[in-house]
C-alpha cells in the first residue's frame, strides 16, 4: 500500500501503465499528479459559478420586470392548478403549531369587524342549539341565577303554577276525551291551527318549558 | 342532570289557561278583595267610634255596606284588569286576560268584562262551563267582552331558577340528588317546573 492510499485509508487502484510507471518512478507513489490539476480547474470554476448566479439573477430581475403578472395571472387557471393539488397533502406538510406560534392572534382579533360578524350569526339558531341544563350544571351560573333569583317565595310559586298547568292539561285531556273531539282547537289566541303561540302580552317571547305532555 | 331532559321543549305561555289555573286565580281574588273590604269596614268603624265616640258595627248585611261592597268588587276586578290585564290572583297564577288576538287588552273591554263578569254567576254558574267545555276556554263573560285568558308567567325562567337551585349543591361540593325518585327539586310535594304539565 503506498503512503497515499494509507492516508485516505482506501486502496488506490492504479491503471497498469501507471503501476509500471510508478516501479520505475517513485516519486509518482506519494504524489498524484491529477491533484494539480483538480486544484487548477477548481480555482476557474468557482469565479465561474459566482458569475453564472449573478448574470442569472440579473436576468430574473429584467424578465420579471418586464413582465405584467396581472396579465399573466389573468390567464392562468387556478382553479384548474388547485385541482391538481393535494391539499391534504399539503397540509399534512404543515406544522400548524408551529404556524399558529408565528401569529399575533391579538393583533387578528383587532384587525376583526365583531359588528360586521355578528350581524350575520343567528344568535337565535344558536340559542337553540344550547343545552341549557348542561351549561347551568357545567357552569356557576346556576348558583348565579340561584342567587339573584331564588327565593323560598319564588319556589312555591313555581311550583304551584306548575301544578295548576297540570292540572289544567289534565282536566283539559279529559274534556276533551268526553266531547269526543278529535281535533284539538287552537292553543292560543290568533292562531287559527294552534300550532305556535304568539309572543306573550308582555311582548317577551314565548318561553320554553319541558313537558313530556301532551298540550 | 343531563340525563332528566325530556326530548320535547314546547311553549305554553301565550297559551289558553285551564279551569284550574283560572279557578285558583278567583278564589285568591275573593279572598283578598273580601279580606281588603273586611279591613276597610273595621278600619271604617274604628274611625267613626274614635270620632264620634258611638259604637257602630257595619256588616255586609247592611244595605249600603252591600253597595259598597259590590262597587268594591266591581273597582277590585275592572280597575285591574283595565290597568294591567291581571288581577292579584291571577298574577300570583301567571295568567293574564288578553285580547282575542292575543294583543293587551284594552281598559275598556277590562272594564265591560268586570260589569257582565256576574252574568257568569247566574244558573248554577253555567257562565262558567265555557271555561271547560269552549276550545278556547272562553267564559261567557269573556265571550261578551271579547277577551280571553292566556298563560304568562315564564316558565324558561322557572325552569332555569329550579335547575339553578339544583345544580347548586353540586357546584358547592356536595352531591347533587338523584334524578326523579328521592330527590325533592322544589318545595315538597312540589312538580318540576316546567315538568309534567308544569309548564307554561
Amino acid at each position: 500500500m503506498t503512503r497515499a492510499s494509507r492516508r485516505t485509508g482506501r486502496p488506490r487502484h492504479h491503471p497498469p501503465g501507471m503501476i509500471l510507471a510508478l516501479a520505475a518512478w517513485p516519486i509518482l507513489g506519494t504524489v498524484d499528479p491529477r491533484d494539480r490539476l483538480r486544484s487548477a480547474g477548481k480555482r476557474l470554476t468557482d469565479p465561474a459559478e459566482a458569475l453564472a448566479q449573478r448574470v442569472a439573477e440579473r436576468v430574473v430581475d429584467l424578465v420579471v420586470e418586464v413582465l405584467d403578472v396581472n396579465a399573466l395571472m389573468q390567464r392562468l387557471d387556478l382553479n384548474a392548478v388547485l385541482r391538481r393539488v393535494d391539499v391534504t397533502a399539503l397540509l399534512d406538510r404543515v406544522d400548524v403549531t408551529a404556524l399558529l406560534d408565528r401569529v399575533d392572534l391579538n393583533d387578528l382579533i383587532s384587525r376583526v369587524d365583531l359588528d360586521a360578524l355578528l350581524a350575520r350569526v343567528d344568535v337565535n339558531d344558536l340559542v337553540q342549539r344550547l343545552d341549557i341544563d348542561e351549561l347551568v350544571e357545567q357552569t356557576d351560573l346556576g348558583a348565579v341565577i340561584a342567587r339573584s333569583s331564588g327565593g323560598v317565595a319564588t319556589e312555591a310559586l313555581d311550583a304551584a303554577r306548575s301544578q295548576a298547568v297540570g292540572m289544567d292539561q289534565f282536566i283539559d285531556r279529559w274534556v276533551q276525551r268526553a266531547l269526543r273531539r278529535n281535533h284539538p282547537g287552537p292553543v292560543a289566541p290568533g292562531e287559527p291551527d294552534g300550532r305556535e303561540p304568539p309572543a306573550s302580552p308582555d311582548g317577551h317571547a314565548p318561553a320554553l318549558s319541558q313537558p313530556g305532555q301532551d298540550q | 342532570m343531563s340525563g332528566r331532559h325530556a326530548p320535547g321543549w314546547v311553549t305554553s305561555q301565550g297559551h289558553y289557561a285551564g279551569s284550574v289555573s283560572r279557578l285558583l286565580a278567583f278564589l285568591i281574588d275573593a279572598v283578598v278583595s273580601v279580606g281588603l273590604f273586611s279591613l276597610g269596614l273595621a278600619v271604617a268603624n274604628l274611625v267613626w267610634e274614635v270620632v264620634t265616640g258611638h259604637s257602630v258595627h257595619w256588616t255586609r248585611a247592611n244595605i249600603v255596606v252591600a253597595i259598597i261592597f259590590v262597587l268594591w268588587e266591581f273597582f277590585y276586578f275592572g280597575y285591574s284588569w283595565a290597568a294591567s290585564g291581571r288581577t292579584f290572583g291571577m298574577a300570583v297564577l301567571g295568567i293574564r286576560v288578553v285580547g282575542t288576538d292575543g294583543a293587551a287588552l284594552a281598559p275598556w273591554r277590562g272594564v265591560v268584562r268586570a260589569l257582565v263578569f256576574p252574568l257568569s254567576f247566574l244558573f248554577l254558574g253555567l257562565g262558567f262551563l265555557g271555561i271547560l267545555v269552549q276550545r278556547e276556554h272562553r267564559a261567557l263573560h269573556d265571550l261578551i267582552a271579547g277577551s280571553c285568558v292566556v298563560y304568562a308567567w315564564d316558565a324558561r325562567a322557572a325552569r332555569l331558577r329550579f335547575l339553578a337551585r339544583d345544580a347548586e349543591p353540586s357546584m358547592n361540593g356536595s352531591a347533587p340528588g338523584p334524578a326523579g325518585a328521592g330527590s325533592a327539586p322544589g318545595p315538597a310535594g312540589a312538580g318540576r317546573p316546567g315538568q309534567a304539565g308544569g309548564s307554561v
